[in-house]
């Protein structure tokens, strides 16, 4: 029994990762045929660079970016802003979620305050927020704080309410007080949804955030699009939104997808399509 | 060890569909001595899963007493531990955390709980699970460690509501079998809800036949132990006390 268990592991390992090359060579292919298409119409129609660039010149304007570190500079303002703002909107919107979760009178009060703010999320906060917090770092972490927080918040409340009463009565049955039944259930129960709340959220926030670079700072990538275009640089607008798309891309492969297998998928909680 | 009595119990409630209020149960009283095995058996409707959610404390009574040693319970505690239909396991838990949840809330360090558990999961044949997460075991394996949770974490009275129901007939006869043996070596006081007569012959000691909210009957079962279908189901005296009980949950 032992050994064919642990030979059907090996083999459906193999598999999978046969399955997730297949996967990446058929997520990379259209990818490349765009690129292909790319580097033959431009010279062909010889399109003015003013309108768009080649891949030579995306290619040269990567290089110098990266030579003067001025992509690390624009990634890393960017990438800060993000990550801060997020950690503020799940630390916030979780705590909250739960309480909707578990008080229907709470739930019953915020329910309309939510649905009226999930519409607003987003780039039109950004003109108060400068008012309120200067142009720059304060006023574009508070948007992508908003972008996540509505989000997070609202599907840890589902998250709570799909998580079986059998299971809070097996936990407290078993001697949970209020706190333990937090931390061992709700908090785990509501992971699930969770997960998708911070991966929609982070979505959002990272659209908002180069709309909000373009508007409230001198440093980031929505910045560095903005700037570029003054002075119809296309190579360096298509470069930053190059990395604007492969950032996202790997953000929700390298930390997201990975967070929701190691927890979600191995406890059966969602079934992989 | 500790004897639960029931007193006048009822339970009244409201219900919206109906637009009246209903009663579940009339008036029950009940001894349950310490190491005891009780089934309780009766029609669908007739309030045996409302006793024990109010036993449980899952949900309050309207009349009457739950008297654990003479003090009166409320609401759910450890002293009480419960069997789901449903299983009910924590996904997010090894099997091994699983069983050794009630341990961890009395504040028992992890090196001891962990060694409760496998004692635990050793007693009913899972010790090769117990890195395991409950998705990746059937249905028996899952109510095994359902079972075996609740005993880890010594409680004064096991109650266990239909949790054979869902499992299919083959594995439904194994457990019952492990929990007549468990019973024996560990003997703990039960009180087993069933609507099927001949596991709740074949379990206890005493089988209570409900009825609209009411006790109908008490029946002693003296079949001899350690219980195996393959000799109970050529048995005279399980053949009797089985139709006995089901003539009266048919009448009831």
């Amino acid at each position: 029994m032992q050994v064919t268990g642990s030979l059907k592991g090996r083999s459906s390992r193999l598999i999978r990762s046969v399955n997730s090359l297949v996967g990446a060579a058929m997520f990379v292919a259209p990818l490349l045929a765009l690129v292909a298409v790319w580097a033959i119409v431009v010279p062909l129609f010889n399109v003015n660079p003013r309108v768009f660039p080649s891949v030579g010149a995306v290619g040269a304007a990567a290089l110098d970016s990266i030579r003067d570190g001025t992509l690390f500079a624009h990634v890393g303002a960017s990438l800060l802003r993000v990550g801060l703002g997020t950690l503020i909107g799940i630390a916030t919107a979780v705590p909250l979620g739960i309480a909707m979760g578990v008080s229907p009178t709470v739930a019953a009060f915020l329910t309309p305050l939510f649905r009226f703010f999930s519409v607003l999320a987003g780039i039109a906060w950004i003109p108060i927020a400068t008012l309120w917090f200067g142009y720059g770092f304060g006023a574009i972490v508070f948007v992508i704080f908003n972008a996540v927080f509505f989000v997070v918040a609202y599907n840890t409340l589902l998250g709570v309410r799909t998580i079986p009463h059998t299971l809070r009565n097996a936990a407290a049955s078993l001697g949970a007080g209020r706190w333990a039944l937090l931390t061992e259930v709700l908090l785990p129960g509501a992971l699930p949804n969770i997960v998708t709340g911070i991966r929609t959220g982070l979505g959002f926030a990272w659209r908002g955030l180069i709309a909000a670079e373009m508007i409230a700072t001198n440093v980031g990538l929505g910045y560095m699009l903005f700037v570029a275009r003054d002075f119809y640089r296309t190579e360096v607008i298509v470069f930053g939104m190059i990395v604007i798309g492969v950032l996202w891309l790997l953000i929700d492969r390298l930390l997201l997808v990975p967070l929701e297998r190691a927890t979600i998928e191995r406890w059966g909680m969602v079934r992989r399509a | 060890m500790k004897t639960l009595s029931l007193r006048n119990l009822g339970k009244t409630y409201f219900d919206p569909y109906a637009g009246a209020h209903v009663t579940a149960v009339h008036d029950v009283s009940l001894d349950v001595e310490p190491g005891e095995f009780i089934s309780v058996v009766g029609p669908s409707g007739c309030g045996k899963t409302t006793i024990l959610n109010m036993i449980a404390g899952f949900i309050p009574y309207s009349k009457g007493d739950i008297l654990l040693d003479g003090k009166p319970v409320h609401g759910p505690g450890p002293e009480r531990g419960v069997v789901f239909q449903s299983f009910a396991l924590f996904p997010w838990k090894t099997v091994l955390d699983n069983v050794g949840f009630g341990p961890k809330m009395r504040g028992v360090p992890k090196a001891e709980r962990d060694r409760i558990a496998r004692e635990y999961l050793a007693l009913a044949g899972l010790s090769h699970a117990a890195h395991r997460y409950p998705n990746e075991l059937s249905g028996g394996m899952q109510q095994r460690v359902g079972v075996v949770r609740a005993l880890a974490n010594n409680p004064d009275v096991l109650l266990m509501d239909e949790p054979f129901a869902s499992v299919d007939a083959q594995t439904r006869m194994t457990l019952q079998e492990e929990l007549t043996r468990i019973w024996q070596e560990r003997k703990p006081t039960v009180i087993f809800i069933t609507h099927d007569v001949a596991e709740a012959v074949f379990l206890a000691n005493r089988v209570v036949v409900l009825s609209k909210g009411r006790v109908l009957d008490e029946i002693a079962v003296d079949l001899p132990r350690p219980r195996v279908w393959d000799d109970l189901v050529k048995d005279d005296r399980f053949k009797q006390l089985s139709a006995r009980v089901l003539q009266m949950v048919r009448a009831a």
